[in-house]
């Protein structure tokens, strides 16, 4: 694992060295060759000058820098400088007096081409030399003119100047060091800048991070907030976030009611026949009592083989074991058939009105549509009042038939439908009513999902629940 | 021991009922909050067995309320709720123990028992007086390793007034003790078990305990 901050640091760092160290080499070749440039361009005109004061005469070449107290850097003392003339590259005509015994490299360049480079000077000092071919003035006067039968010819003459060059050294270090200071300084002051710019950008970052690392089983209610404003590259991750804990939140809670009611549904059962058979043993010799129990037992046996009837049946429809197997069958008539086998055994005196058409044929499985219709039917008669009617209707849409189970629910309240499919879910989980285990919408709901259905709930504002079935293929009409 | 089930499952409430009268407990029954509540107005339990679950008014409210008017029963809650934060809620709203179904019978009547022992300051669960021995777990009463027969009245009564010494009880308060509140018993079924209660103790050679003070009603000094 790594720090975003500190893996953009380094790169961010390190880019800039390199940048920065490239435009300091590019910068300081730059500088010290303008530098450069200009000392040799001192050397030249110091040649140039030397040159000017070379000409030629009657009586032959002559060196007037060469005279005392011309030019007397040329002499010796604690920084000479120094030169060398030689006449077609060949013959030695003058070196400056500061080199006594030395001599001046010679390497021959073109004519009127000019040649710059470093040297070690006779002192043993760096120094800089510049070798420049020339053809020197020549000077003859008019009177000495007459008396010549030619004018003198010059000859190519090579002359080579050194000095030191120290101050350039200097120049060159102190230039040198300017750029690496500045460049030390801009890289320390841009790593400060940069560390800190980044660890401000990156704060919605870790403030979400905080929040994110905040959030257990307990604190599933908590939202991301998105910090500092709306963040643009936040705002995606803080919905996807929020959206994740709405869901996983809702997940949760379902999961607890789940729990909750299976421990209801299951553990007070399972808490009857034990308490039946702990206390029956205490009263061996009371027949009466005994055959009561017995007959509790019998009870909580249906009771508990309902339950795992049909979570079994559940199990197998969500398994995809359960399979359709369409047949016609004449609607009216066979919920007539259903609602008998509903309301078989039950108290309650409740009538269904029916409003099917008498020829309405669908094509859907049989015993699958059967149990989906007890269930409703013992829903309806078990939750709406005394002398309540049951309606039953159909709808035909697009050679499609919708089927309505109607029945007043006075206790039933319109948030209540959200969970009304979940297993186990009863408005009321105090058992009054002990035929009732919270899975028959459950099973509606698998079932129909088997037979391609759709299964709506819906509470109007008489307080009239409606389960509406649509997606029936009609047959004949 | 009087006790107040609160239970809306009917078969339960058929067998605990039964176990419990069994054990010598009087038991009074509750199918639902509304009904516990208007017992409670009516009646003092030393122990109500409560269910959360219940219709009308659930078993917290219940408890709330029961609290809230300063009643000191002990409430053992019994519910399917297994969850730490449910015992929580209900401890913490004056419960003074938790079961959970499935249970064991056995056990909810010696947690029965123990809260009846706190109630009444004594720990052991063997009463002696007077060289009289009430074993409240076994339910015998001996003197001098003789066993006292008793009836379950009589022995209600002994126990009830030797975990009280020093107290006098009327008529009206041993009858609401000894008998449930679909019983309909005169202060003579009192006087009858007393004088019973004391004829037994005096076979054995036993001192008869319970002292009559006139016009007030019984005691065990």
């Amino acid at each position: 694992m790594y720090s975003i901050r500190t893996k953009l640091n380094v790169s961010i760092i390190s880019t800039l060295i390199v940048v920065l160290s490239f435009t300091a080499v590019f910068l300081h070749t730059r500088i010290k060759n303008h530098v450069v440039e200009v000392y040799d361009s001192a050397l030249y005109d110091k040649s140039q000058a030397l040159i000017s004061l070379t000409e030629l005469d009657e009586e032959g070449l002559e060196f007037d820098f060469a005279e005392d107290g011309v030019m007397t850097e040329f002499l010796g003392g604690d920084s000479p400088e120094y030169y060398q003339l030689w006449e077609n590259g060949e013959r030695l005509l003058i070196k400056s007096p500061s080199l006594g015994e030395s001599d001046l490299p010679y390497t021959g360049t073109a004519e009127k081409k000019h040649r710059t480079a470093d040297i070690l000077l006779p002192d043993g000092r760096n120094g800089r030399l510049i070798e420049i071919n020339f053809m020197p003035r020549v000077e003859v006067d008019e009177e000495d003119m007459a008396g010549l039968s030619e004018l003198p010819q010059p000859k190519l003459i090579t002359l080579v100047l050194a000095r030191e060059r120290v101050s350039l050294n200097k120049t060159l270090f102190a230039i040198r060091f300017t750029i690496i200071a500045v460049i030390i300084t801009v890289l320390m002051v841009s790593t400060l800048l940069i560390w800190y710019l980044i660890g401000r950008g990156l704060i919605p970052l870790s403030s979400l991070a905080q929040q994110v690392s905040g959030i257990d089983e307990s604190s599933l209610h908590a939202r991301v907030q998105n910090e500092g404003g709306q963040i643009e590259e936040i705002a995606p991750i803080q919905y996807q976030l929020n959206h994740l804990l709405e869901r996983l939140q809702s997940a949760f809670e379902r999961e607890k009611r789940f729990s909750s009611n299976v421990a209801h549904e299951l553990r007070t059962p399972m808490s009857e026949l034990r308490t039946l058979a702990e206390v029956g043993q205490m009263v061996p010799d009371d027949p009466k009592q005994i055959s009561a129990f017995f007959t509790d037992v019998g009870e909580i046996s249906r009771q508990m083989e309902n339950i795992v009837t049909t979570l079994l049946e559940l199990t197998r429809s969500e398994a995809g074991l359960l399979r359709s197997d369409p047949e016609d069958i004449e609607l009216s008539r066979f919920c007539d058939g259903v609602w008998m086998q509903a309301v078989n055994g039950m108290d309650a005196c409740k009538q269904l009105v029916r409003q099917i058409p008498a020829d309405l044929i669908v094509s859907t499985d049989r015993e699958k549509l059967g149990m989906i219709l007890k269930n409703l039917f013992i829903n309806a008669v078990s939750y709406s009042p005394e002398q309540a009617e049951i309606q039953l209707s159909t709808e035909l849409q697009n050679n499609q038939v919708m089927l309505s189970v109607k029945n007043i629910a006075s206790d039933l309240k319109p948030e209540d439908l959200v969970y009304m499919k979940d297993r186990f879910w009863r408005k009321d989980k105090a058992k009054g009513d002990q035929n009732h285990s919270g899975l028959g919408l459950t099973l509606v709901e698998a079932l129909a999902r088997i037979l391609q259905l759709d299964v709506h709930l819906s509470l109007d504002n008489n307080n009239v629940f409606i389960v509406t079935i649509s997606g029936f293929h009609v047959v004949a009409n | 021991m009087k006790l107040l089930l609160v239970e809306d499952s009917v078969r339960l409430q058929r067998s605990l009922a039964s176990g419990l009268k069994q054990q010598g407990f009087t038991v009074d029954q509750a199918f639902d909050g509304e009904e516990a509540l208007e017992f409670l107005k009516v009646n003092k339990y030393d122990a109500i067995v409560l269910d959360l679950i219940l219709p009308k008014v659930d078993g917290l409210t219940v408890l709330a309320r029961l609290r809230a008017n300063g009643s000191d029963s002990h409430v053992l809650i019994l519910s399917a709720n297994d969850q730490t934060e449910d015992r929580i809620r209900g401890l913490d709203l004056g419960a003074d123990d938790y079961m959970v179904k499935p249970f064991s019978f056995d056990e909810l009547v010696s947690r029965l028992k123990a809260l009846n022992r706190r109630r009444s300051g004594v720990k052991n669960p063997v009463l002696e007086i007077d060289g009289v021995r009430i074993d409240s777990v076994s339910r015998i009463v001996s003197f001098n390793d003789l066993t006292i027969a008793l009836t379950r009245h009589e022995y209600e009564l002994l126990e009830f007034l030797v975990r009280r010494r020093g107290r006098v009880f009327s008529h009206d308060q041993l009858i609401d003790q000894l008998y449930d509140a679909s019983s309909y018993v005169t202060r003579n079924a009192v006087e009858a078990h007393i004088s019973s209660l004391r004829k037994r103790l005096k076979a054995t050679g036993a001192p008869s305990l319970v002292k009559t003070r006139r016009g007030f009603g019984y005691l065990v000094e």
